[in-house]
């Protein structure tokens, strides 16, 4: 957000998560379909913070959402019970989808930020 | 009252739509934030958040941006209870002279305070008592992570003993912190308070099911989280979960409900209970206790962790 | 629904209780408070109005001032009318959340019953803990009487809670010679208090789910810098014309006049004592004496609005007197006092500098006499005379032992 002068601020440094009235509380309405203010986190980016990402194999997921439950960033995407991807807005790389994914092999694993999706999906490791 | 949110598995919860967000600036592998959602994916509620001095609230809320998608107010360290507490009344007395606002109309928010344990144990504890002993409909949730982490790691009076902190570090003469944790949730308890429990993120349906109890309960209710603190207790981002799971297994953090002040259950027992020993080895905090001179205290640590659970145990028996 | 309360034309009150009734009558939402002398019968008579079915809102007793403001600063944030009453060391104790108050732009009425500050303990009145407050970012209103702490109670609801101020507000009285002193006050009826009060207007309730809100954020060196300063042009530019609006609109219901800054006997004054409180009562009294006596044409000035500082009004006040006392009731610790420096800063600023001297006098509740008053316009006719100070300019009265004087 670009800094703003003393005379373009809302008195009491109040902030708003949204920029429309809400009809529903934001617990009903999917992050998709909500009109975040861009003042809310949500609009910003941390992507840069990671060292590891973690990639996300569909074949070998069973869809038991330890992952999407234990994910501190918000950074699992699941949708209709099922696990769609990761937000790379948003995860910091921390690991813990990766330590809690129970297929073998795992279906999340670290991959250097250099490194292609695809070309990690290529290398993934076999069962042990 | 509203209808509780039906989770009974983990897809049914996958299905939440988050109200906190990312891209705050928590550490990488923080339970708070994991806390965090799991309480506020536990209902579908309107809420109104509080939180105090902390790192939930210099994470969450640094100018210009909010990670929170419900009302949130900060104010100081020590009175996110009392806070929450106004905005309650407010809640009460607006509602009884029929002004609360049309969107407010008919519908029942939940007020939760978020405070860690520096804030809730040590600065935060009268507040939080006065609150308790008026009753307010409000929950607040302790995230207990046994440091002031946002300062950078002093002890509070939640350090267990023989944790090394900076203000208690273990040194060539010392094992670090020679105090007990304070028992915070018997306290709690004897306020009289309806509700009172123990959670940790890696139990995720305990949790679920403590906090739906708990914004079924009318007055105050206190919860008290085990956040296990990667910067802190010193161990990888990727083991937030790992750790927590030695600490229930081990029931180093046992977790428990005391309901009106007296009726104690146990709500998790380990299958395989762990040595103390393997909780503390895998963290960098309790290091200096595998020396030689500093070992008896691991075999201490063994001895107090049995005779709570035995206390717990006996608690829930005589239902008293 | 609340009972409405049937007033006679003039009651007996007290200034506790005219405060507390126009907290009554202002339909509060809800008072968060805690007991403290000489402000507790505040809190004591809220409670019997509530008792007897006076009230409908919420009455929160807490623990501590510093959980009676929290309280407040949650609750008003949540969207309602709030209001609060404390003194002296519970005023110190709330004292961080204040800044919280004022910075979260939310407009509590605080009514504070000044009291000395300790060590050494003391529960009488003096102005330490109004000073206290005066870097706080609260709008402050001064009460001489206990009509007038009726009076601007009522009003700081009006001016703090106009959705272009959104500031917090005090209410001063003095301990106990205000407070525990009854003298006749002619109230309004609860129908006329509540139509001049008016409904709350809610500006970004937490309670507001359409709307969520974040309160109390972080800000740092890239953010904090604006938002003090425009909390600051706030109180410098919009808390005046509002005042002065609310005085007239006020004036009009009940023909009480009330000016930023009060003057008396002003117009061709050579001399003037500057003070707040209870003070200004006997000044008043002893200027009109000694005018009639002695010819000393002597006046009085004093602000009625402390915080923001009315710099432009009392140079107007004071720009044609030769000699000016500003009596500060409170322990300076090592400086001039603060009215002093105040006054002395705005004065700095005229053509006609007068001579500006400070008298330190009433700590603790010690008596303001007339003889004090007299002494002083005395030797404020030296300094007039002689067009420069004949006495050291900080003087401390009614204090035993050897004189004490600075500078």
């Amino acid at each position: 957000m670009k800094y703003l002068g003393w005379d373009e601020l809302i008195p009491g440094a109040i902030l708003f998560s949204f920029s429309e009235e809400m009809e529903k509380d934001a617990s009903e309405i999917l992050p998709e379909d909500r009109p975040y203010a861009e003042t809310n986190s949500h609009e910003a980016y941390v992507g840069d913070w990671r060292v590891l990402k973690p990639v996300y194999n569909r074949d070998l997921c069973i869809d038991c959402q330890f992952c999407w439950i234990y994910c501190p960033d918000v950074s699992i995407i699941s949708r209709d019970k099922k696990m769609i991807g990761v937000d790379y807005d948003h995860c910091k790389g921390c690991g813990i989808c990766v330590e809690v994914c129970p297929t073998n092999p795992k279906s999340l694993l670290m991959f250097e930020e250099r490194i292609d999706n695809d070309d990690a999906l290529a290398q993934w490791p076999e069962k042990e | 009252m509203s209808e509780m949110k039906k989770i009974k598995n983990l897809k049914d919860f996958s299905t939440s739509a988050d109200r906190f967000e990312g891209a705050n600036l928590l550490c990488p592998g923080c339970a708070h934030s994991i806390i965090v959602r799991e309480i506020l994916n536990a209902t579908n509620d309107p809420l109104i958040l509080s939180a105090a001095t902390g790192c939930l609230e210099v994470c969450t809320a640094v100018y210009p941006y909010t990670s929170w998608d419900n009302s949130w107010i900060h104010i100081g360290f020590e009175n996110a209870s009392t806070a929450i507490a106004g905005a309650e009344a407010m809640y009460k007395a607006r509602k009884r002279k029929g002004k609360l606002p049309a969107s407010c109309e008919g519908k029942s928010p939940k007020f939760v305070a978020f405070g860690g344990d520096g804030a809730t144990y040590d600065i935060g504890f009268q507040w939080i008592s006065g609150c308790f002993e008026r009753g307010h409909d409000m929950m607040y949730v302790c995230l207990d992570n046994e440091v002031y982490a946002n300062t950078g790691g002093q002890r509070s009076s939640s350090t267990p003993i023989g944790a090394s902190t900076v203000t208690t570090p273990a040194g060539r003469v010392s094992y670090g912190e020679k105090m007990m944790k304070k028992d915070m949730l018997s306290i709690m308890a004897a306020h009289g308070a309806p509700y009172v429990a123990q959670v940790a993120p890696n139990k995720w349906k305990d949790m679920v099911k403590k906090i739906q109890k708990g914004f079924a309960t009318e007055g105050p209710v206190f919860i008290n989280a085990m956040s296990a603190c990667t910067t802190e207790w010193k161990f990888a981002p990727d083991d937030t979960i790992a750790i927590s799971d030695l600490a229930t297994d081990s029931l180093v953090f046992p977790l428990y409900e005391i309901e009106n002040g007296t009726k104690l259950t146990i709500t998790y027992r380990p299958k395989n209970k762990v040595p103390v020993r393997d909780y503390l080895g895998a963290q960098g905090r309790f290091k200096h206790l595998f020396k030689p001179q500093y070992e008896y205290l691991i075999d201490e640590w063994q001895k107090m962790v049995d005779a709570r659970w035995e206390y717990l145990q006996r608690r829930e028996e005589a239902s008293v | 629904m609340a009972e409405k309360m049937e007033l006679n034309e003039v009651e007996v009150w007290d200034g506790n209780m005219a405060a507390s009734q126009a907290l009554r009558q202002a339909q509060i939402d809800v008072v968060a408070a805690y007991p403290i002398t000489p402000s507790t019968p505040v809190v004591q008579n809220y409670g019997s109005f509530l008792a007897n079915g006076y009230i409908d809102g919420e009455f929160v007793l807490v623990e501590s001032e510093h959980a009676a403001m929290s309280g407040c600063v949650g609750a008003a944030a949540a969207g309602g009318r709030v209001a609060t009453a404390t003194s002296s060391q519970g005023f110190a104790l709330m004292s961080e959340v204040l800044y919280q108050a004022s910075g979260m732009r939310l407009p509590i009425v605080l009514v504070v019953v000044n009291r000395a500050l300790a060590a050494p303990l003391n529960v009488n009145g003096d102005h330490s803990d109004m000073y206290m407050g005066r870097d706080s970012g609260w709008i402050q209103l001064d009460a001489f009487n206990a009509q007038e702490a009726y009076d601007m109670t009522l009003m700081a609801f009006r001016i703090g809670e106009d959705p272009e101020i959104r500031l917090p507000v005090m209410s001063h009285q003095d301990g106990f010679i205000t407070s525990h002193t009854a003298e006749n006050v002619r109230p309004l009826s609860d129908d006329e208090a509540y139509e001049f009060v008016g409904e709350y207007p809610a500006v970004n309730p937490m309670l507001d789910l359409a709307n969520p809100v974040t309160y109390g954020v972080q800000t740092e060196e890239d953010w904090h810098f604006e938002h003090k300063a425009r909390q600051h042009h706030d109180l410098m530019t919009k808390v005046f014309g509002k005042v002065e609006e609310v005085f007239a609109a006020f004036e009009k219901k009940t023909g009480r006049k009330y000016n930023i800054v009060e003057k008396y006997d002003m117009d061709d004054a050579d001399v003037a004592i500057v003070a707040l409180g209870t003070t200004v009562e006997t000044a008043k009294m002893v200027a009109e004496k000694l005018r009639k006596e002695q010819g000393i044409k002597a006046g009085v000035v004093a602000p009625r609005l402390f915080r923001p500082w009315p710099h432009k009004q009392i140079i107007e006040a004071l720009q044609n007197v030769k000699a000016v006392a500003c009596l500060d009731r409170s322990s300076p610790n090592g400086a001039m006092g603060a009215l002093y420096n105040e006054v002395a800063g705005s004065l700095y600023q005229c053509e006609n500098r007068p001579v500006v001297t400070n008298y330190i006098y009433g700590l603790g509740g010690r008596d303001f006499t007339v003889e004090h008053a007299e002494e002083i316009f005395k030797e404020l006719a030296a300094n007039a005379e002689a067009g420069k100070p004949t006495t050291p300019l900080q003087q401390f009265i009614g204090l035993r032992g050897p004189k004490l004087s600075f500078y």
